[in-house]
């Protein structure tokens, strides 16, 4: 190498770089980016604190992996090549994980899923439908889960369902319900709220986190959410920890921690805390 | 509109807004001296005889100026670190990851797209100081230094401070692009507080207030410099 070329290379690097921010391939240390301004998953509070579902999660992960985590806020916008840029080394910031993203990031298991619910009338006829079980994973159908599937499909029968256009949920419906019910789409979830309020359509499927908090102000005081959480299958994979391509063993660590925190009940507790529900992956 | 969220201190925004503006402010100022000094190198180049500087000037004014502001920051902000770990790795044999700091960032990414637009803004201002004065200058005898101190440095920057004052306002406007590094300015703070509030047009009607409040500041200001710098010049 020749010297002028290394007396250059040392003027960069001291003039533009801090250095020593050096890759640790035993993932003792981990950067973990979040959005900061996605309530409740991660968002920041009035003294500038980045709080939310994501942060207590990303502790509890860190504490399992014996790592030392620092958590960045970056903004929504670029935060996926700027993991690629190595600026940080994880992404949780309520990413879904979609094939889309699986070409240019690989991904831990999923830690959490908003389920889908219908919603009806309190006056409705199916105000109080429910199924056996109150939770559906179409990954994986087990019986009772076939079982709850068709008490769906009977009760649905003849009817007629809102849906916002181009949405998982829409896949689901025209899936499972397509033969026996009457599928509406609607261009916005607003939209489908206002003729679900004038009795257009007999009930309306949409993601938990959207019902919640909508059921309890004013707008959604006539609505009621009835049957099973369904996750899985055509509702996508869920939320779960984006990671550089080459670095598959720290997404298997991730996968692992997720694993422990499903198991002992960590993440229900968490999202119970900060959605009012259990968001927690199954 | 909710005026609780504004409150000063941990209960409220107020504080981390004006952070935002000052931290605005302060990417603003550094970028624009680092694109005034840009700009005065790069129009020498254009004024030069050398017809190799004329080029780079050319090329670097075309360049920065038609593409999207936006789009350099990506180039600086993701290129950058992933040049610097090809240099580290490649001459010294560093594997890791590199970063150059994001103020430095934001104030290079900033600071080269002004210098284009200041880089035409001092070549005309230099171009309007009436040749007919500095051969006048050269014919009683001024040196080199002279000529430029006394005749041509403070006209043309008295030709140039119209158009340096536009560059300056767009230089503003422009830092809330850098948003999307990561550096919390005015538009990074207006969002993180819009979503994690639900509360968006409470968020960006401050942030508009902010930007107006400071372009309007930095107008006045612009404004007596060019009353002073006129100060000799008779009309008419």
């Amino acid at each position: 190498m020749s010297r002028p070329v290394a007396l250059l290379g040392m003027i960069l690097s001291a003039t533009l770089a801090v250095p020593a921010l050096a890759q640790d391939q035993d993932w003792s240390t981990i950067r973990i980016a979040t959005e900061g301004a996605y309530a409740p998953w991660n968002f920041t509070d009035a003294s500038g604190e980045l709080v939310g579902f994501e942060l207590d999660l990303a502790r509890n992960l860190c504490e399992r992996m014996e790592a030392e985590c620092e958590i960045v806020a970056q903004a929504w916008d670029g935060i996926i090549p700027a993991l690629q840029a190595g600026k940080y080394d994880a992404i949780m910031a309520g990413m879904s994980i979609t094939d889309e993203r699986k070409e240019v990031i690989t991904f831990s298991r999923d830690y959490a899923a908003t389920p889908a619910k219908f919603v009806v009338l309190k006056d409705s006829p199916m105000a109080d439908f429910s199924t056996e079980m109150e939770r559906i994973n179409l990954a994986e159908v087990s019986d009772e889960e076939q079982a709850a599937v068709g008490q769906l499909v009977e009760q649905f029968r003849g009817m007629s369902i809102g849906v916002q256009t181009a949405t998982t949920h829409e896949n689901f419906l025209r899936e499972y319900l397509g033969e026996e019910a009457d599928i509406r789409t609607y261009d916005t979830q607003e939209n489908l709220d206002l003729d679900l309020q004038a009795g257009r359509v007999d009930a309306a499927l949409a993601s938990m986190s959207y019902w919640v908090p909508l059921l309890e102000g004013d707008d959604g005081a006539e609505f009621t959410m009835v049957g099973p959480a369904m996750t899985g299958g055509p509702f996508g994979e869920g939320v779960g920890v984006g990671i550089r391509m080459e670095d598959q063993a720290l997404a298997d660590k991730f996968t692992a921690a997720i694993d422990e925190a499903i198991a002992d009940g960590t993440v229900k507790e968490l999202a119970e805390e900060w959605f009012g529900f259990d968001a927690s992956a199954k | 509109m909710d005026l609780s969220l504004l409150v000063w201190g941990d209960a409220g925004w107020s504080d981390e807004m004006l952070r935002g503006a000052l931290m605005t402010l302060a990417v603003a100022t550094a970028a624009y001296a680092f694109s005034i000094l840009v700009g005065s190198l790069f129009a020498a180049c254009k004024l030069s005889s050398w017809l190799i500087l004329r080029l780079l000037a050319d090329v670097y004014t075309t360049v920065v100026r038609g593409i999207p502001e936006l789009l350099i920051i990506y180039l600086v902000f993701f290129g950058g670190g992933v040049l610097l770990r090809s240099v580290a790795s490649g001459i010294f044999g560093f594997e890791g990851y590199i970063d150059p700091p994001l103020f430095v960032t934001g104030l290079v990414c900033i600071g080269v797209s002004a210098g284009a637009y200041n880089t035409e803004v001092i070549r005309g201002a230099v171009q309007a100081v009436p040749r007919g004065q500095i051969e006048a200058a050269k014919a009683i005898g001024m040196s080199t230094g002279q000529r430029f101190w006394r005749v041509l440095l403070p006209q043309t920057a008295r030709y140039a401070l119209p158009g340096l004052g536009n560059v300056w306002q767009l230089t503003l406007k422009e830092t809330s692009l850098i948003s999307v590094i990561g550096l919390v300015e005015i538009m990074r703070q207006a969002a993180v507080a819009a979503g994690s509030t639900k509360e968006p047009f409470t968020f960006y009607l401050v942030a508009a207030v902010l930007y107006l409040g400071l372009t309007s500041l930095s107008n006045q200001g612009f404004r007596r410099a060019e009353v002073w710098a006129n100060r000799g010049v008779r009309y008419g």
